[in-house]
């Protein structure tokens, strides 16, 4: 192998991409786009549940306890409703996502003291929003209830048990700060393997590859060349996302900087080397964007623990969750942002990225032929 | 003669919407992965994913070791959490923190169980890992309630009332039911959402780069002198990736979501149809559109991504447009995504007829149009 072939290739490409002004824009602008857009719209925070209310009774208490909801900020009142049908109907259509009916005797029961019943309806087409409607809606009648006990004579002065919570990692809660890290992840997952494949296959498919295959280039010379300039705008980019994070999203970086660049550029390769698999496998660009799109987006989203726990995958999605490197990443971005741990928790999913890199070149490699078939 | 034109239009189409199917047909790695993303990948969603708060790994510290103290964590239990094991430093919850083999550290002080039954109120400590924010509110939540029943109860036993003053204790009781997935099966809205999204994912990617692809090659030249419109030219394509679209959804909702994870179709199917092709039509439209912007198949699939990535989180299925910012919100707007989304769980699941959705049906054909005739005007502007 001889470094001035490699540097010759990697010239070469640079000067394809640079002149493809577009193109050479939209290797950067693509992944910075996509951290703003995420960022602001794939908020977790299940805020402003439209909701409506079937007030049979009236009375002072009714609207105390309606006032529960209407004034929570995980609600928003849509108006009442005269009748269950009615609610049923706005439910139906999508106006509102919960509808809450109390009955006559609410007060009454209230009062006697005892309990009193009350229904909600929930729409279950979302089931994860479903259930966090679930859990607010369970919390405030706690609490209400909570709060008709205390006025208890036999309660009175009652000290009770209380729970202290401490919130980890994420003092305030907020969805963008435990999504942000995770983002990068998921736009390093998209652009790199889909800027490798298509410069490859573009080459395979207008024919210039032929250039290649008859010069005395080896494989390994082109192979390293050629994913150069990927690496190195996928490593520009790396810092781009960095800074997202930690300027416009105020993430604080807790962690050691050096890892995490390093990591990030494990990983950055390990797409990269993605990429480079698919690129050898099919021979259209259409085919290239479509398989690199499917192996890389779906998983990247929802086998990654971005969205969902990767505790609450099933076997099946769980074993995609473990041979798809997003996951150990993840670990390495939320542990280097949010927790502040570094090398010494998190060297087995650096080994592992390592591994995986490994892996996918020497794949490349064995699978790339300077002697194609047909 | 008008008859004579009809004819010669029909003639031309047909023979163009040939070329695409035998151009797309021979294309095998693609055809393989169309058929393993409508089977396979959807089956894979729709039976891998869990979403509720279930099991929440809770390490448990007590300090206390009295009757209290147990009975308490006794009752942080499935389907919430899992206690699953003891531990006594500081250090060692920390660590299961850090490395993400606990959720949530519970810790009893001495004396929890003394200070109960002197009346004097007890405390106890809960650590939440609120990577994931729903879930860490949704844990301590339900943390909160367990620890507030508990207090009442043993007050009221302190207190000597008996367990009838204990069922008049006034409160509410919340009978609490959820419309349209009863039973909360993950596993409906994984695999319909899934199926929408490989949907757009084609809708988008095989029209758009069956028209680079010419540009690429310069194949458009020759269409171009031939006798056939700008229209004659793109409609045919268009048509073609709708028809292997809807019968790739045909498949996934025939092969996959009926039979192996019986989602009941409440609507019309024929509605359901009707409006996937409107979909497909719609959609296929912006990638015609990236594609009329783009010189090479290179541009393309990057502006491609630009306009699917946002379309498929951001439609609704995983954040509720109500948590957005107005800006995004409108941009959501603005994708057919959206409204489809609307569409399927409606029909599918809700059982809406065409009436109900009458309004979403035709934001979404209006969006179709203008984008469709957007792109006929730029890439007429390109040739003509």
């Amino acid at each position: 192998m001889k470094l001035q072939r490699v540097s010759a290739i990697a010239a070469r490409e640079w000067r394809e991409i640079v002149r493809d002004r577009l193109f050479f824009a939209l290797a950067f602008i693509v992944p910075a786009l996509l951290m703003l857009l995420f960022g602001y719209g794939l908020s977790l925070d299940v805020e402003n549940i439209p909701f409506t209310v079937v007030d049979y009774d009236r009375s002072a208490l009714s609207r105390d306890y309606s006032w529960q909801f209407i004034g929570s900020r995980y609600f928003k009142f849509q108006g009442y409703s005269d009748s269950e049908s009615e609610a049923g109907r706005k439910l139906t259509s999508g106006q509102v996502r919960m509808t809450l009916v109390i009955p006559e005797r609410f007060g009454h029961d209230l009062e006697a003291p005892g309990r009193a019943a009350v229904q909600t309806v929930i729409d279950g087409t979302f089931p994860s929003r479903a259930m966090t409607t679930r859990g607010y809606v369970e919390a405030i009648n706690a609490d209400f209830s909570r709060e008709r006990l205390a006025r208890l004579p036999v309660l009175s002065g009652m000290k009770g048990v209380v729970l202290q919570s401490r919130y980890l990692y994420n003092q305030n809660v907020s969805s963008i700060r435990s999504l942000a890290p995770k983002l990068i992840m998921v736009v390093l997952m998209l652009s790199p393997p889909f800027l490798t494949a298509l410069g490859i296959v573009r080459e395979k498919e207008n024919g210039s590859i032929f250039n290649i295959y008859s010069s005395d280039i080896s494989r390994g010379e082109f192979l390293l060349g050629k994913l150069a300039p990927y690496v190195a705008i996928s490593t520009f980019n790396i810092l781009t996302l960095w800074c997202f994070a930690c300027l416009l999203y105020q993430v604080p970086f807790k962690g050691d900087f050096a890892f995490f660049l390093l990591a990030s550029w494990i990983y950055v390769l390990c797409t990269t080397g993605i990429g480079l698999l698919v690129s050898v496998l099919v021979s259209t660009q259409v085919a290239a964007m479509i398989v690199t799109l499917v192996v890389t987006m779906i998983p990247s989203i929802l086998y990654s623990g971005l969205i969902i726990p990767i505790a609450s995958l099933g076997s099946g999605a769980r074993v995609v969750a473990h041979i798809v490197p997003a996951m150990y990443y993840a670990d390495i971005v939320v542990g280097c942002f949010l927790k502040g741990i570094g090398p010494g928790a998190l060297w087995r999913q650096l080994l592992v990225l390592t591994a995986y890199a490994l892996i996918l070149f020497s794949l490349g490699y064995a699978l790339f032929s300077k002697r194609p078939r047909t | 003669m008008m008859s004579g034109e009809w004819v010669r239009i029909w003639r031309r189409f047909a023979a163009m919407l040939v070329k695409e199917f035998k151009q797309l047909g021979r294309d095998r790695v693609l055809l393989a992965f169309i058929l393993y993303a409508f089977t396979l990948d959807v089956f894979l969603a729709a039976s891998g994913v869990s979403l509720s708060l279930s099991s929440a790994v809770t390490w448990v510290q007590d300090f206390d070791h009295s009757a209290a103290s147990r009975e308490l964590v006794g009752r942080f239990q499935a389907p919430y959490f899992k206690v699953a094991r003891d531990f006594d430093a500081d250090r060692d919850g920390q660590a299961a923190l850090d490395s993400g083999t606990a959720m949530i550290l519970l810790s009893l002080p001495q004396g929890f169980g003394r200070d109960l039954a002197q009346g004097r109120g007890a405390e106890l400590a809960m650590q939440v890992d609120t990577t994931n924010s729903v879930l860490g509110f949704l844990a301590v939540s339900h943390g909160e309630q367990i620890a507030a029943r508990f207090g009442i109860e043993s007050e009221l036993a302190r207190r000597g009332a008996s367990a009838r003053d204990e069922a008049a204790l006034p409160g509410v009781d919340n009978a609490m039911r959820v419309w349209f997935n009863p039973n909360q099966n993950d596993s409906w809205f994984m695999g319909i959402s899934e199926m929408l999204n490989i949907a757009t994912v084609f809708s988008v990617l095989l029209p758009a780069a069956a028209l680079v692809r010419e540009k690429e090659r310069g194949t458009v030249e020759q269409l171009m002198v031939s006798p056939l419109s700008p229209f004659g030219i793109l409609f045919p394509k268009v048509v073609a990736m709708t028809c292997v679209i809807v019968a790739g959804i045909a498949v996934t909702l025939f092969l996959v979501l009926i039979p192996l994870f019986s989602i009941p179709v409440k609507g019309s199917l024929l509605l359901f149809f009707a409006a996937s092709m409107l979909y497909v039509f719609t959609t296929a439209g912006l990638g015609l559109f990236a594609a009329t912007v783009s010189q090479n198949l290179a541009q393309a699939g990057m502006l491609s991504i630009l306009i699917l990535s946002p379309m498929l989180f951001l439609s609704g299925a995983w954040t509720p447009a109500e948590a957005m910012p107005d800006w995004l919100r409108w941009l959501m707007y603005a994708s057919p995504l959206h409204y489809y989304l609307d569409i399927a769980f409606g029909i599918l699941l809700k059982g809406q007829g065409a009436a109900d959705l009458a309004l979403p049906l035709t934001e979404m054909g209006g969006i179709g149009v203008l984008v469709l005739a957007l792109g006929l005007s730029l890439f007429r502007r390109q040739f003509a």
